[in-house]
């Protein structure tokens, strides 16, 4: 019992990281339609970013956050800018296959500047703590209670300020929006430059739990932030959050009663099953056969 | 009776959008389904050609049940049916877009087309120069080698009746073919109408167009609500109150 | 030498794009499963051919039966598997869900080949296939290669005889009806899931013949070799060659092997950063996908749909001026598309999404 406790601690640290990635990638989906397979590159952008910075603030935790943070925003918005907007108009599927293209130029323009070797973070660890029944690092501390955190910051945005009221507009009606006087342009792009700077910053978080990353650190995360957004229902930044603490936790049990390596085997299983028997979110109570997307 | 329909009914989220509809269509008539805004005429179309599932009620097209059958298998059958925007294949010629309505199932699979290629484009000429003839008589004969995306709104239109004159079908249903029709189209559709009721095709026409109803349908059919409120030749239609009524009562009670 | 290679690896992948511009330029199924074909076919051939594992190399089978014969076995296995996916993803699915869903079953099979050393010596994998043959043949190394070489090419133009031939055939013309709008299609009688189904087995048979042939090409093949970006490449060369169009389809994959090889060759790569080429090659590639997509989807050669041409016009149509080049019969094949269709969105925007 004990050890499957921890298993689940390790889980919701799993889970942590992940819902700050799935609520990210679904309120680009619900702002623009899209699905942004170059989603994982906000990521890996945020904890290479904080990796060139590193020494400058003397390994300190905090302040990488921030910037991973910023350089997710900055990527954020060049990515809606110079493609997304430019593809306005067109099928959901071109602009995947456009930002696969993104994915693709982003991975190796990090290659280029970082070599494709794995690089380490300095960033300490911290020590084991006991929390209850859980067995947790201080970093992996930090990254719960900030993703707990800045999922609440979200839930203040989009329930309580007219910034919120406002993507929710966009993302059921653009041009219904514009005409309501809501400059949605503006919107979408805070919102773009918003959900990069979660998921910079849930790849520096990422990137510091397993401490050595290379250029598909972000890409590799993609799929299961994917099936978290799925499970959760695309869109729906709330479910998406208990999308991903099921997806966290099952692939982390999965992963201990088979070997570790096998967790994501899993989590692509799960999206399959997701996909055929609940597209629309495990929370939905009747799922409609026929997705078309 | 080649089309019996018997206490159909479906419902979306609580609202019944088709409740205990009932009525048959004898071989060789032409039918008109009419009824204002929301009456469920579309619904039953869909759910009568596959495109939906009842949830309850029975269909029985030439005798043999088809309720819960797929699309593609009463299409099969002899049944064809329009939808209210033309759909055409954009991407494909006006000629591919036509061709595709006959009836050449067994020749379109990988082997055959692999291993009798020669055969089959034989075999297909009886085809192509049938074709040819519709389009002929739809007046898209110098379009044929046009894609289906270049033409006009109204030169859809006919690229969907010459594609539902391909198929032969038995039953043929047109969901709303007026639908921002000019005049001189109109006329051409009410004769393209007028020609499959000669070949001995049956036909059901959904349409708010009431005066195109008018000259075009033996019997007709009203909805109102979910429900058939009346039946009867369209002469008999003005005297009856409850027509009447939904047709008047729309500003009020329809919203 | 170095041409004879760089021109069987393009016309080995030119194969590949025929298979996946079937299930992806008529038939509208944006599918990233695909280098899971090829490289299930290469596992298959190799672990077919090179008989018995000798450890602490291990993995499965074993045999030890002629390249061909187990080129075709892999086939068998590719289009077994490929059966099992597109029945579980073609059902309902489309558009993002689709190619989201073919994503996770090829990482969920990456992930298993990679750590389950059982099946093919997991990050290690197979090697050892060194020219089949060479000295049955009589063949020098390099005599091999060439030969290899023409042998590739000879495959291609087959599969390419093989795949125009069905794109202008009632099937063919059927997937595109299915690709442009499904609820018409079903509607005029057409089994929209057997449609892309079949069209989805016929890409994969085609994936796994490409796989048998670059285990053939490589002699090794392990993990590092696919990837999902790979398969990006090949959308590439679809995408400049030109959706729908098998010629335009192989000039495109060429284009892109040979002509952003060759283009990369003349860039700088830092001496301590042999990543660096071709990383920047795969940056040109990506860039290359946006532009395309943005400004000319259909490609530089167009899907082009067969000409109706009649033995005797009624009247002369400026449209069947280039089909009366043709024999008349039969409207026999090769006759040339409508030139000059300006715009259209073809096969872009249709259906699919």
């Amino acid at each position: 019992m004990n050890t499957f406790l921890v298993t689940v601690g390790v889980g919701l640290a799993t889970a942590a990281i992940l819902a700050l990635s799935a609520v990210a990638f679904t309120l680009e989906y619900a702002v623009s339609r899209i699905a942004n397979f170059a989603h994982g590159e906000f990521l890996t952008i945020g904890a290479y970013v904080a990796y060139s910075t590193q020494g400058i603030f003397h390994e300190n935790v905090a302040a990488a956050a921030v910037i991973a943070a910023a350089a997710g925003a900055a990527a954020g918005l060049v990515l809606n800018v110079l493609v997304i907007e430019q593809f306005r108009g067109r099928s959901a599927i071109t602009v995947l296959i456009a930002t696969l293209g993104v994915a693709l130029i982003a991975e190796n323009v990090l290659t280029m500047i970082y070599g494709a070797a794995n690089v380490t973070y300095s960033f300490a660890q911290g020590n084991l703590h006991h929390v209850g029944p859980f067995l947790w690092t201080t970093s992996d501390i930090e990254v719960i209670i900030s993703a707990l955190v800045v999922a609440g910051l979200i839930y203040l945005l989009l329930q309580r300020t007219r910034f919120g009221k406002a993507i929710r507009a966009v993302s059921q009606d653009r041009a219904l929006a514009q005409v309501s006087g809501i400059p949605a342009r503006r919107i979408i792009m805070q919102t773009w430059a918003l959900a990069g700077a979660v998921a910079g910053f849930a790849g520096f978080a990422y990137a510091a739990t397993i401490g050595t990353f290379g250029p598909l650190l972000g890409f590799n995360f993609l799929l299961l932030t994917i099936t978290a957004t799925v499970a959760g229902g695309l869109g729906r930044p709330y479910a998406t959050l208990g999308g991903a603490l099921i997806v966290g936790l099952a692939i982390q049990i999965a992963g201990t009663y088979t070997s570790s390596a096998y967790e994501l085997v899993f989590a692509f299983l799960l999206l399959v099953l997701l996909m055929l028997f609940r597209p629309n979110g495990v929370f939905v109570r009747r799922s409609s056969v026929a997705v078309r997307a | 009776m080649l089309l019996e329909i018997e206490s159909l009914t479906k419902s979306f989220g609580g609202v019944h959008a088709v409740r205990n509809c009932t009525f048959a269509v004898p071989e060789g008539q032409v039918l008109g389904l009419i009824g204002p805004n929301g009456a469920g005429k579309s619904t039953v179309v869909d759910l009568v050609s596959g495109f939906g599932q009842p949830d309850s009620g029975r269909v029985r097209f030439a005798g043999e049940s088809i309720v819960g059958k797929r699309a593609d298998v009463i299409s099969r059958l002899g049944l064809i049916r329009t939808f209210q925007a033309p759909r055409e294949w954009r991407n494909l010629t006006v000629m591919d877009n036509v061709l595709l309505g006959r009836r050449r199932f067994a020749d379109e699979s990988v082997w055959r087309c692999l291993t009798r290629a020669r055969r089959i484009r034989r075999a297909e000429e009886a085809d192509r120069a049938a074709v040819r003839a519709i389009l002929e008589r739809f007046q898209l004969a110098e379009l044929r080698n046009e894609l289906a995306v270049r033409l006009s709104g109204g030169q859809k239109r006919l690229l969907e009746f010459a594609r539902v004159a391909a198929a032969e079908a038995r039953l043929i249903i047109l969901d709303e073919p007026m639908g921002g029709v000019n005049p001189v189209l109109g006329v051409r559709i009410g004769e393209a109408v007028r020609q499959f009721a000669a070949e001995g095709r049956t036909v059901i026409v959904v349409e708010h167009n009431l005066p195109f109803i008018e000259s075009t349908c033996q019997q007709v059919v009203v909805m109102d609500l979910g429900e058939v409120i009346a039946q009867g030749p369209f002469s008999g239609l003005r005297d009856n109150p409850r027509v009447v009524d939904a047709y008047l009562g729309m500003d009020q009670s329809h919203g | 030498m170095y041409w004879v290679s760089v021109f069987t690896e393009a016309g080995i992948f030119a194969i590949l794009a025929l298979g996946l511009d079937v299930v992806w330029g008529w038939t509208g199924d944006f599918d990233l499963a695909f280098y899971g074909y090829l490289a299930l076919g290469s596992y298959m051939t190799f672990v077919l051919t090179i008989g018995k594992p000798t450890p602490p190399v291990e993995y499965i089978i074993g045999w030890h039966l002629p390249v061909l014969l187990s080129i075709v076995l892999a086939i068998v296995v590719v289009v077994g598997f490929a059966a099992v996916i597109g029945a579980i993803a073609l059902r309902n699915l489309r558009g993002i869900y689709f190619a989201v869903t073919t994503l996770g079953a090829v990482s969920a099979m990456y992930l298993l080949v990679e750590n389950y050393t059982p099946l093919f010596d997991g990050f290690n994998g197979v090697y050892g296939l060194v020219n089949p043959g060479q000295t049955a043949l009589n063949l020098t190394y390099n005599g091999y290669r060439i030969a290899f070489g023409v042998v590739v090419l000879i495959v291609l133009f087959l599969a390419y005889l093989l795949v125009q031939r069905l794109s202008r055939s009632p099937f063919g013309r059927m997937l595109r009806s299915v690709r442009e709008d499904e609820r018409a299609a079903a509607a005029y009688g057409r089994q929209v899931f057997w449609a892309k189904y079949r069209s989805y087995l016929f890409g994969a048979a085609l994936a796994g013949l490409t796989g048998g042939l670059f285990a053939i090409f490589v002699s090794a093949f392990n993990p590092s070799a696919w990837t999902p970006q790979e398969l990006l490449v090949i959308y590439a060369a679809i995408l400049v060659g030109g959706r729908g169009n098998p010629r335009g389809v192989i000039l495109g994959t060429f284009v892109v092997y040979v002509g952003f090889i060759e283009l990369t060759r003349y860039l700088p790569s830092p001496a301590s950063r042999p990543d660096f080429g071709p990383a920047l090659r795969q940056v040109l590639i990506g860039l290359m996908i946006i532009l395309m997509l943005r400004f000319r989807p259909e490609g530089v050669f167009r899907e082009r749909p067969g000409v109706d041409s009649e033995r005797e016009p009624a009247r002369p149509l400026p449209s069947d001026a280039v089909g009366a080049l043709a024999p008349a019969a039969t409207g026999g094949p090769g006759v040339p598309g409508v030139p000059g269709v300006p715009e259209g969105q073809a096969a872009d925007d249709g259906g699919s999404s």
